[in-house]
């Protein structure tokens, strides 16, 4: 068989290539971010925002050949599937940057404050289960694998459940005002790290329709019930 | 869960898989042409096996492919023009309106008063823009105002504003899109039921073929539409159905068109289910 079309093939499989690269880059800035947070090294944030810089350039990049190409291909079947996948995925990474740059804000104001271990440990740990999210919902889309972008919702569920909790961590501050300041910045740093978690699943909801043509939302729900009929 | 994530949580967004709603679902209309098992052969040569849909009334319904690909045949086993090729045979069955096609009682002429046919090269008669209109209608003997019948022909394809002030004018004088517009008001003037089009605009300029395209979409309120074309972005933009044709090579070096896939239009371009369908609309093949 010869691919007729190997130029614009070429080009979509470069654009997903700069897609998996920021992908790369936004599970290092939540590192940096979470490790700028919890030890008070604020040098890390210039890292965070030269980084987030990079992607708001790439995404812009990023938009204007997705539209070119939309316009002078018109890809089909799976190349339009992808093409569409690869749409919501640049925005999705995008504003993953930007909850990191919230986190890095987050860590300058919180710098100097009294802090508690326990929710240093919380954050440390959503960071650590965050963080392979993003790595899983990259790799299903490499490996065009939507049995692997399923897992997601399993994978954020603890996360959603430290951030629920939090709050009542951060009241428990309240005694002391100056670290009842520095837990509201965690609780809201917890929110950004949830929100990361929701969009790794964002991502592996397109890994199932590119794979599958079906436009579905994940649930906990709708992972149970398909793992358990399997 | 405690009562505080309890309360918490219900006041997350729910991410509960929807209903199952498929925005892409045409109208259940009745089937036109039940086509069963249909087989095309010129002499020993089979240049079309096995072919099964069903077209639906007032859709258009698009047959794309490769060359070779039998898709024109299966089109003109429709108004049985086959009949008119010296060794042309077809098998199977094609029923219309729950009639045989190929009946031994069916009349070849008035299954072409019923269903229309235009071709790739608009081909007016030598004659003037009216008598191009009314040609078909004066054959079959009508009686009525040729004046009324005339305009309101015209004016189903979108020509009349352009030639209403030149009707006597020779047909030949329009443009290429203007010609194909009266060659479809000339298959649309015997009220058929069916217009078939074969490439109607491959040789077109993009406005005239937009013009044309626009026409169609206008068109099936009145009629069924079975539409050959080359253009997949054509039949992505017009058709409610596409059928994918596809050619089998055999050693001797006999090519023998086969239906792949047969779905409603946004399937076959979006996720088709053959993967000789997904091949061919992203261009690997050949």
């Amino acid at each position: 068989m010869v691919d007729q079309r190997s130029h614009f093939h070429s080009e979509l499989a470069a654009l997903e290539q700069t897609l998996l690269d920021v992908a790369d880059r936004c599970e290092r800035m939540v590192g940096l971010a979470v490790e700028a947070l919890t030890t008070g090294d604020t040098d890390l944030c210039e890292e965070v925002f030269v980084a987030d810089k990079a992607i708001d350039a790439t995404y812009l990049d990023t938009h204007n050949r997705w539209l070119s190409m939309m316009a002078r291909q018109q890809p089909m079947g799976g190349d339009l599937r992808l093409m569409s996948a690869l749409l919501h995925v640049n925005v999705t990474l995008e504003r993953m940057g930007d909850q990191c740059v919230n986190i890095a804000n987050l860590a300058r104001l919180s710098a100097g404050l009294p802090a508690r271990d326990r929710i240093i440990e919380q954050i440390r740990e959503m960071a650590d289960l965050v963080r392979p999210m993003i790595r899983t919902a990259a790799e299903a889309l490499v490996r065009r694998d939507a049995d692997e972008a399923r897992l997601l919702p399993a994978m954020d569920e603890p996360i959603d459940r430290i951030n629920r909790l939090m709050y009542r961590e951060v009241v428990d501050c309240a005694p002391d005002t100056r670290m009842l300041e520095w837990a509201t910045h965690m609780m809201m740093a917890a929110r950004a790290l949830e929100r990361i978690g929701d969009q790794s699943v964002d991502i592996g909801e397109q890994v199932a329709f590119l794979v599958t043509g079906e436009f579905q939302e994940f649930s906990e729900k709708g992972f149970v019930a398909r793992a358990s009929a399997d | 869960m405690t009562s505080d994530e309890k309360e918490i949580d219900t006041m997350t967004i729910d991410h509960a898989v929807r209903e199952d709603i498929d925005l892409r679902e045409l109208p259940d209309r009745p089937v036109l042409f039940d086509v069963t098992d249909l087989s095309v052969y010129y002499g020993d040569f089979q240049a079309v096996a096995d072919v099964t849909l069903g077209i639906r009334e007032h859709e258009i319904t698009a047959l794309i492919g490769p060359s070779g690909c039998g898709k024109s045949t299966v089109l003109r086993c429709f108004d049985r023009m086959n009949d008119l090729i010296e060794g042309a045979r077809v098998e199977g069955t094609i029923t219309y309106h729950g009639i045989d096609l190929y009946g031994a009682d069916v009349d070849p002429v008035e299954v072409r008063r019923r269903i229309g046919m235009v071709f790739q090269k608009p081909n007016p008669f030598p004659k003037t823009i009216f008598e191009n209109v009314a040609f078909g209608p004066r054959i079959a003997g009508w009686k009525g105002n040729y004046d009324d019948l005339v305009e309101e022909t015209l004016t189903k394809a979108a020509l009349w504003d352009e030639v209403k002030d030149k009707l006597s004018e020779p047909a030949l004088a329009l443009s290429g899109g203007q010609q194909q517009r009266l060659c479809i008001a000339r298959a649309i003037a015997t009220s058929p039921d069916v217009v078939l089009m074969d490439e109607p605009c491959s040789a077109l300029d993009p406005i005239a073929t937009l013009r044309i395209e626009q026409l169609m979409m206008d068109l099936k309120q009145d009629y069924t539409i079975i539409i050959v074309t080359h253009n997949m972005q054509q039949a992505a933009r017009v058709s409610d159905r596409t059928a994918f044709f596809s050619v089998d090579v055999t050693d001797e070096g006999q090519r023998t068109g086969r239906l792949i896939e047969f779905d409603r239009t946004e399937m076959i371009f979006t996720n088709p289910t053959q993967k000789d369908t997904e091949d061919y609309i992203t261009g690997r093949f050949g």
